[in-house]
């Protein structure tokens, strides 16, 4: 009888002490979103992204904010500013643009970037400031020929 | 004759005057924050903070978005947003101020007091922040720390997690600044 207590209470705590590892693993990933197996809920030109949030930010931010969207623009500029790898796309006037934040896995594609060229980006709309922010980003397509 | 040489006279110093705009700005300025308590410490940062600077007035602006803050743990992202801060409602935190004796030509470092309404959970602030301003390449950058208490922007912490989340943060900020091209 107290044998098989001990084997119960054995067996309990092991799927106790399981559970917790599986949740902390979970929650302190890094990059707790895993943008890769995520599909993609909205797709979107740099240009039109960029216009519905200087016409209405608000309706923007409703419509992308917290949202896992692809764009497809051309680079304006790659920084690595703060240990940061981050992409620029242009949108459709020079004042404002798209902020794309990479992390580090993709940095060799990210250094072979150069501007104008066409890019696809998926990431998590953040919202406007002067600029769309979008983090955890990927790169999704890039064309040289056009 | 002498209309065009006033003409051209006045175009080249317009032409001048406006490749030397005051104004500069930063769109990847960094921001972070630091709670310290025996329970957890907690960490977040922010390097998509938006900042002009004009120095023909001392004015600055800053603007952040707050879902814009990375933590190490999602639950701490998910509290932040949408207990604490409440992004939805309030997806960003300003600050408008001047920097008082700033001598925008001054090559060495100086350390200076930027006066100016801190928002953060729609609730304004005035503050009095040390800055440290410096030149380089016609470009600035600016640099300092402070510390928020959380009560003072109506940020309701639930008791039990009271002790895992520090009365005041610690917020450290970094700023680099090119001309400001339209």
């Amino acid at each position: 009888m107290n044998k098989k207590r001990n084997i119960v209470l054995l067996v309990f705590s092991a799927v106790l002490i399981a559970f917790c590892i599986y949740i902390n693993s979970k929650l302190t990933a890094e990059n707790y979103i895993d943008i890769e197996n995520t599909s993609t809920e909205l797709n979107i030109t740099s240009n039109k992204l960029v216009a519905s949030f200087t016409n209405n930010e608000e309706q923007a931010d409703k419509m992308f904010s917290g949202k896992i969207v692809e764009i497809t623009g051309r680079v304006k500029e790659v920084t690595f500013l703060n240990n940061r790898n981050t992409v620029i796309l242009y949108g459709q006037n020079s004042t404002s643009g798209i902020i794309c934040d990479f992390d580090t896995n993709q940095l060799e594609e990210i250094k072979s970037l150069s501007k104008n060229q066409k890019v696809t980006i998926k990431g998590v709309c953040k919202g406007f400031l002067k600029d769309v922010v979008i983090l955890n980003c990927l790169l999704m397509k890039t064309n040289l020929n056009e | 004759m002498n209309k065009i040489f006033t003409f051209l006279f006045l175009m080249t110093f317009i032409a001048d005057f406006d490749s030397k705009s005051s104004q500069f700005i930063a769109n990847q300025g960094q921001v972070s924050f630091f709670s310290y308590t025996p329970v957890e410490n907690i960490e977040a940062k922010n390097n998509q903070v938006l900042s002009l600077l004009d120095i023909s007035n001392s004015e600055i602006a800053i603007s952040m978005l707050m879902r814009a803050f990375v933590f190490k743990k999602a639950l701490m992202y998910e509290h932040f947003n949408e207990s604490y801060i409440e992004s939805d409602i309030h997806p960003k935190a300003n600050f408008d101020g001047k920097i008082i004796d700033f001598d925008p030509s001054l090559k060495e470092p100086q350390t200076r007091i930027v006066k100016g309404t801190l928002t953060i959970h729609g609730i304004s602030k005035e503050m009095d922040i040390k800055a440290t301003i410096e030149s380089k390449n016609d470009a600035y950058m600016i640099s300092g720390d402070f510390d928020v208490v959380v009560k003072d922007f109506d940020i309701k912490i639930p008791p039990i997690l009271a002790s895992n989340i520090a009365k005041t943060i610690n917020v450290m900020f970094k700023f680099e600044y090119k001309p400001y091209e339209e």
